[in-house]
């Protein structure tokens, strides 16, 4: 009985052991992580719902505007006040987490922005749910992970699992889901990942339609494509392109407008909200998430005249860019959908108006076209778009001009802007360094990890004689010089230096360590990067430098120790 | 010794104290300080496994066009070589974060509240999760500067305990002061229980070579055992090296021990590097 017993228990270590299990585990996890992120995002598209619907009363008096000025002042004191954050959608900052801090999230930004991004556009601001949902769904994957010990490349799969959750659970969509976190977020595409990240896409759509009913989110309408709308949906590429460039630049230059004015985080945020206040009293449809407009435009039942479309196109651009700028919390991602279907419906009738023979396909596929466009071109992730449109439609009738706006769009505005809008701010503090890259190893190791500090010091009052003695019986060719009495670097000795003095037996007792060293020698300090470390070395051919820290010599770092740190590292990052 | 202490500088009355405190600690062990005068009441550090955003309060942000200035005229009084430390990471554009490269953090009892709040008794969450995460032992000053002479280390026989004690012959090894050990005699751990220990892990001859006094307790609170811990003793004591419901049930040694003792504190979380 006993020795069955202990089989068994053996058996469960042995299962406890294998790779196959940690596998299991994270998708074990990850489908806890997806579930989490359904709820936040159903909870948040209710608490939207809701809070739009007490407020519609209100929207038909003369003091209306100031509704969304008052929901970004709340949204703007929630987070700086309550929760000490800054504003924004966080999709960034989870980008961050992932490149360079192995996914590691404040709990904090597990429910801050839900609740800062549901004042902002419940209340009119023109902002959409989905980046909030992300940032919260990868906070929540993160804290479980952490909570359960997981190591950094684990963590960073429940990092992405809560972003698949996420959009699966807003979209409906769980390819969707999986794709934007693997072109987006992750940027890499591994074994280990995808099943976990697979999995908490459909535990998030499946929460979506458990408590909302499995519904797409516009309705699918058969479009008949011809070869004339495959070449209009190049063009309308090129229109895509130019509006994501504009609508990024838009949003940067105004955030740097409100930055300038001398007021308050909260009285910039409400002055904002009222100019989008404003914008929406003359223009509805400028206001909120703008999936209203996106549903009419895809149904070809919005209002007609290419004027008109042209309008609320642009007082969407603007209040879109009020909004973010002035310290309203939301994302673009409903923002950048509203608009390309705004620009796909005033392309359409420009085609018409000029050449009115050609027989078009209805305008509401020119609808969903430009909203694969936008989302393309402003994340610049082509496959987002795509697989999105198809999905939230339920129809692949659109595919061919699809892809070609995606693709298009997504290149075009590559070459105009190398980063996507998520990604400016970071990239504009350094490179971005993805998991698995060199940069990013590199930047993984710390100069105090690689001390050798078994050097031999010499002081620099030393004699030739003694020196010769110390190099005769080292291994080293490098020999740090000290002051006497102290730590303090004077500079270095290198093997060639005292070559010349070898034979000369006569000079042995004449020189001393201070003649022959080069003073001032390349240093590093304990917080040089290695890149940086490495680029030095290149520059000055040498081996090894000393590390210094304020004057002290602390040892040395050497090539050979970095790679050999290099390949421990690189085993532990990329064990699937 | 070889490494850094980080302080983040408060440039009021209260913070030069913990200053000094700082200052004096490097003059004894050897190390460099490095010094960082926030502009932004927020940071972040990434430890391990943890990001701890602190928040500062407001009077860390007192009068910032000469915080730098005093910092350095400090220094200089007291002949230690200073660096100021300049974010250049930033989490979202917004939020500076502290490089954790350091050897040795000083923290006051709490970062993040206001100076009249702290007392003794009272541990900051940021300060409480830092000890629990950081890979560096903690200094919390005493409310005043006070100038220490001798470690006294608290010592059960634990792991962490055994890291206490590591740290504390790695600063005599530097700064030559007599060591004191505290051990209240409980779960069969007792005097010659530890011997056989600090045999074990071969630390029993330099411990002896350095050892003042070996204080044993039996039976009592500890609270009424501190009242021989020497006053200008650099209490040194190891921390949360038991699991989470242990921690709850009998509460933690170090907790008690920092609310009942006013001495400069050094604790050594339970992730803590040894020292070099």
């Amino acid at each position: 009985m006993k020795s069955g017993l202990t089989q068994a228990t053996g058996a469960v270590r042995r299962f406890l052991g294998t790779r196959a299990n940690e596998r299991l585990m994270l998708m074990v996890v990850g489908f806890a992580v997806g579930v989490c992120s359904g709820l936040a995002a159903v909870a948040l598209n209710r608490s939207i719902i809701t809070l739009t619907h007490w407020l519609e009363p209100l929207r038909g008096t003369w003091w209306a505007f100031v509704l969304p000025g008052c929901g970004a002042t709340l949204s703007a004191l929630f987070l700086e006040k309550l929760m000490r954050e800054g504003a924004g959608h966080g999709v960034p900052e989870v980008i961050y987490s992932v490149t360079r801090r192995g996914g590691l999230l404040r709990l904090r930004t597990s429910f801050s922005r839900l609740v800062s991004s549901l004042l902002t556009i419940g209340s009119g601001g023109s902002a959409g749910p989905e980046a909030p949902i992300v940032a919260s769904g990868a906070s929540i994957g993160s804290n479980i992970g952490r909570f359960l010990g997981f190591n950094d490349r684990r963590r960073i799969t429940l990092v992405g699992c809560g972003a698949a959750g996420a959009i699966a659970a807003v979209f409906n969509a769980p390819i969707a889901g999986i794709v934007f976190t693997v072109e987006v977020i992750l940027d890499e595409w591994t074994a280990i990942n995808i099943v976990p990240i697979a999995i908490a896409a459909v535990a998030g759509t499946e929460v979506s339609r458990l408590l909302q009913g499995n519904q797409i989110p516009f309705a699918h309408t058969a479009f008949s494509i011809t070869m004339p709308d495959l070449i209009a949906a190049a063009g309308l590429a090129i229109a895509c392109a130019a509006v994501s460039v504009g609508l990024s630049r838009l949003v940067r230059a105004s955030h740097g407008f409100w930055a300038k004015v001398p007021a308050g985080i909260w009285w910039r945020a409400f002055l904002g909200g009222c100019v989008v206040g404003g914008i929406g009293t003359l223009v509805p449809s400028a206001l909120g998430e703008g999936y209203d407009a996106v549903k009419e435009g895809i149904e070809g039942r919005f209002a007609t005249g290419l004027l008109l479309v042209s309008v609320i196109l642009v007082a969407k651009i603007v209040a879109t860019a009020t909004t973010l700028g002035s310290g309203g919390s939301g994302g673009i991602f409903a923002p950048a959908l509203a608009v390309g279907s705004l620009l796909g419906l005033a392309f359409h009738r420009a085609l018409i108006t000029v050449w009115p023979s050609v027989g078009w396909v209805g305008e509401g596929c020119f609808a969903l076209l430009g909203m694969a466009g936008l989302i393309s071109g402003i994340l610049q992730a082509p496959l987002t778009g795509l697989f999105l449109v198809i999905e939230i439609t339920g129809g692949y009738e659109v595919i061919l001009p699809l892809i070609i706006v995606s693709m298009v769009s997504s290149t075009l505005c590559h070459a105009l802007e190398p980063a996507s809008f998520y990604l400016k701010d970071l990239m504009a503090g350094g490179p971005l360094v993805r998991p698995g890259s060199d940069a990013r190893i590199l930047a993984d190791l710390k100069v105090t990890e690689l001390l050798e500090r078994d050097c031999l010091v010499v002081p620099e009052t030393m004699r030739l004689g003694e020196l010769v003695e110390i190099v005769k019986k080292s291994h080293r060719n490098h020999f740090p010089v000290v002051e006497p009495g102290s730590d303090r670097l004077a500079g270095m000795v290198h093997l060639d230096d005292v070559r010349g003095y070898l034979f000369d037996t006569g000079l042995r007792n004449a020189v001393v360590v201070a003649e022959i060293m080069t003073a001032n020698p390349a240093i590093v300090s304990p917080d040089t990067g290695l890149i940086e470390i490495l680029a030095l070395m290149d520059r000055t051919r040498s081996f090894s430098l000393p590390v210094v820290d304020n004057g002290r010599f602390l040892g040395m770092v050497s090539k050979g120790t970095v790679l050999d740190q290099y390949r421990k590292e690189l085993i532990v990052q990329s064990s699937k | 010794m070889i490494g850094r202490l980080f302080h983040v500088f408060r440039n009021t009355p209260l913070g030069r104290e913990t200053y000094l405190q700082s200052l004096y600690f490097c003059n004894q062990s050897g190390l460099s300080l490095k010094v960082y005068v926030p502009l932004e009441t927020r940071f972040l550090m990434y430890l391990e496994h943890h990001v701890v955003q602190v928040d500062l309060d407001n009077s860390y942000l007192t009068s910032p066009e000469n915080a730098q200035d005093h910092a350095r005229d400090l220094a200089d009084e007291a002949g230690v070589k200073i660096e100021f430390f300049e974010p250049t990471d930033y989490t979202a554009s917004t939020l500076p974060e502290v490089s954790v490269n350091f050897q040795y953090m000083c923290c006051p009892r709490s970062i993040s509240d206001l100076s009249s709040k702290i007392g003794l008794g009272y541990i900051g969450p940021r300060v409480r999760v830092i000890v629990h995460e950081a890979r560096f032992p903690v200094l919390v000053p005493s409310p005043v500067f006070k100038e220490w002479h001798s470690l006294a280390v608290f010592f059960g026989g634990s792991a962490n305990a055994f890291d206490a004690l590591k740290h504390a012959l790695a600063l005599h090894r530097t700064t030559g002061m007599p060591l004191d050990l505290f051990t209240i005699e409980e779960g069969g751990r007792d005097q010659a229980h530890l011997e056989n220990r600090l045999k074990d892990e071969g630390l029993a001859e330099e411990v002896h070579g350095c050892l003042r006094d070996w204080h044993v307790k039996k039976g009592g609170t500890l609270a009424k055992h501190l009242y021989d811990v020497p006053h200008d003793a650099l209490a040194i004591v190891g921390a949360y090296g038991h699991g989470l419901i242990k921690e709850l049930v009998f509460g933690s040694k170090m907790e008690a021990i920092q609310a009942n003792l006013c001495n400069n504190l050094l604790i050594v979380g339970p992730r803590c590097h040894l020292p070099h």
